[in-house]
């Protein structure tokens, strides 16, 4: 009687945030007249979850400080391995060490997207940059990150570049004297 | 697992663009309504639920009627999404469908208190849309409304509408 | 290989058209509208095979003496129809199915496009050229 059956709970689990993170976008591409607007939504959002994700981040992996910032990519690494299901490379480091990205031969996130021709400058993704940033501030780490190439629009591969603009100074946590 | 917190995390950042877009437009009209305005929460559940379903349900064997097709959403596709099935189906025959769930993932970290429940309408408006959606798409068309008496416990009513 | 694939809404009208030879859409888009109506009526719950065909692969619908009709509904409604050449004896009703089980997947995907809107017809050319590698039997 009762039908045999079960889904692949982590298979659905991440077709539901691809999906949901979809039709937000495109509510919000409805909502907003200029596709660039989008983008910065986009990054916002991610910056929101960015800051809680690290919470969750921190307590599954146990992760200590991080030691420098190839340190840090490494860890971020990690993150996308356990939150996308993807593991990029870490590669294209600047000759000072403050910058370098991560190239990702297939990106869940777009992988069913297709951009209609009026919004080929849409930051699909942004919100992973905005992921980054954010949860890397809670560690006092100021980031920036943007997308450098985009399979959306025909790139071989997804970069995410992150570039370190400074260390911030450990926040006193509110109402404590 | 880990992808859980993440669809919990965008299920709060909708809300949060939903409501704060709706501020800004009535922030124009000088409007004080009470009751927030959730119509596009609900539309973005309806249109995830509407192509999720198309997927779920890839490799199903055909639905035999209407019961059929909502026991299937209370226990396999809930499990799915909510990681568990739904505590009780009622029906009257006569297509009005009380889906319960003693705890409803998005309403359990809700703290038991009447200024919560004021808020809790904003949890379950997503996922309304989910259910209309997904029966919109199996050919069940229907209103979806979610009643919360106590936290987490919720209610979803849905009324078929015959055409 | 199969000749023509095409894909109906809800409502019945047509979505998607792939023809191999495009000198003979018109003579299966024909065909294939005329074969809605035994779609209809294998799927109506007033019949008795209705009951018992729980599986979305309906088989062959019919045959003429050119070609061979092949049809499939999701749980959503949507058609699938496949034409087959009469003188393919190559294909059998398990290499049909598995047709009919990839378009499928194909189509799910494709709805999963949040640019896509559901019941509109279907433009996308990747959806295309991967619908025509799937009865050209390239993949």
């Amino acid at each position: 009687m009762s039908r045999s059956t079960r889904f692949d709970t982590k298979k659905v689990n991440s077709e539901l945030v691809n999906l949901t993170y979809g039709t937000l976008v495109a509510q919000m591409v409805k909502d907003l007249d200029n596709p660039d607007d989008v983008s910065k939504q986009l990054d916002r959002i991610g910056y929101n979850i960015g800051i809680r994700l690290i919470e969750d981040f921190l307590s599954k992996t146990g992760t200590a400080r991080c030691l420098d910032l190839k340190d840090t990519a490494d860890k971020i690494q990690t993150a996308f391995r356990l939150y996308l299901g993807v593991q990029p490379n870490v590669v294209n480091w600047s000759p000072a060490g403050d910058e370098f990205s991560f190239i990702l031969d297939s990106n869940p996130l777009t992988e069913l997207v297709e951009l209609p021709e009026n919004l080929k400058q849409l930051k699909y993704s942004n919100v992973i940059c905005g992921a980054i940033r954010g949860a890397l501030e809670m560690v006092q780490l100021d980031v920036q990150s943007w997308i450098v190439q985009d399979q959306l629009k025909g790139d071989q591969n997804t970069e995410i570049r992150v570039k370190f603009i400074r260390r911030l100074e450990d926040a006193m946590p509110a109402g404590e004297d | 697992m880990a992808d859980d917190i993440l669809f919990d995390l965008l299920h709060s950042e909708i809300i949060n663009y939903t409501l704060r877009n709706v501020d800004d437009n009535e922030k124009d009209k000088n409007s004080d309504k009470k009751d927030e305005d959730l119509s596009n929460l609900e539309y973005i559940g309806f249109s995830t639920g509407y192509r999720i379903i198309e997927r779920l349900t890839r490799e199903m064997p055909r639905f035999k009627d209407e019961l059929d097709t909502l026991k299937f959403i209370c226990t396999d596709f809930w499990s799915a999404i909510y990681k568990k099935q739904i505590d009780n189906l009622r029906t009257n025959h006569q297509g009005v469908y009380v889906l319960q769930d003693n705890a409803f993932r998005f309403l359990n970290r809700l703290s038991n208190g009447k200024q919560y429940l004021e808020v809790a309408p904003r949890y379950v408006a997503f996922t309304c849309g989910i259910i209309r959606g997904s029966l919109a798409n199996l050919n069940v068309h229907c209103l979806v409304t979610a009643d919360i008496q106590s936290l987490p416990s919720c209610k979803f009513h849905i009324q078929v509408q015959r055409v | 290989m199969a000749v023509c694939a095409a894909i109906v809404g809800k409502d019945n009208s047509p979505k998607f058209f792939c023809c191999i030879n495009p000198d003979e859409e018109l003579t299966f888009q024909y065909k294939v509208l005329s074969s809605l109506d035994i779609i209809e009526e294998k799927l109506n719950p007033a019949s008795k095979s209705a009951s018992e065909m729980r599986e979305l692969y309906l088989g062959q619908l019919y045959s003429l003496e050119t070609c061979k009709i092949y049809g499939y509904v999701t749980n959503t409604k949507i058609k699938f129809i496949i034409v087959v050449d009469s003188t393919n004896m190559a294909l059998r009703d398990n290499e049909i199915r598995s047709m009919f089980r990839k378009i499928h997947s194909e189509y799910a995907d494709m709805v999963s496009n949040p640019f896509y809107i559901p019941g509109e017809p279907i433009t996308s050319k990747s959806f295309d050229s991967s619908i025509k590698n799937i009865i050209t039997g390239t993949v």
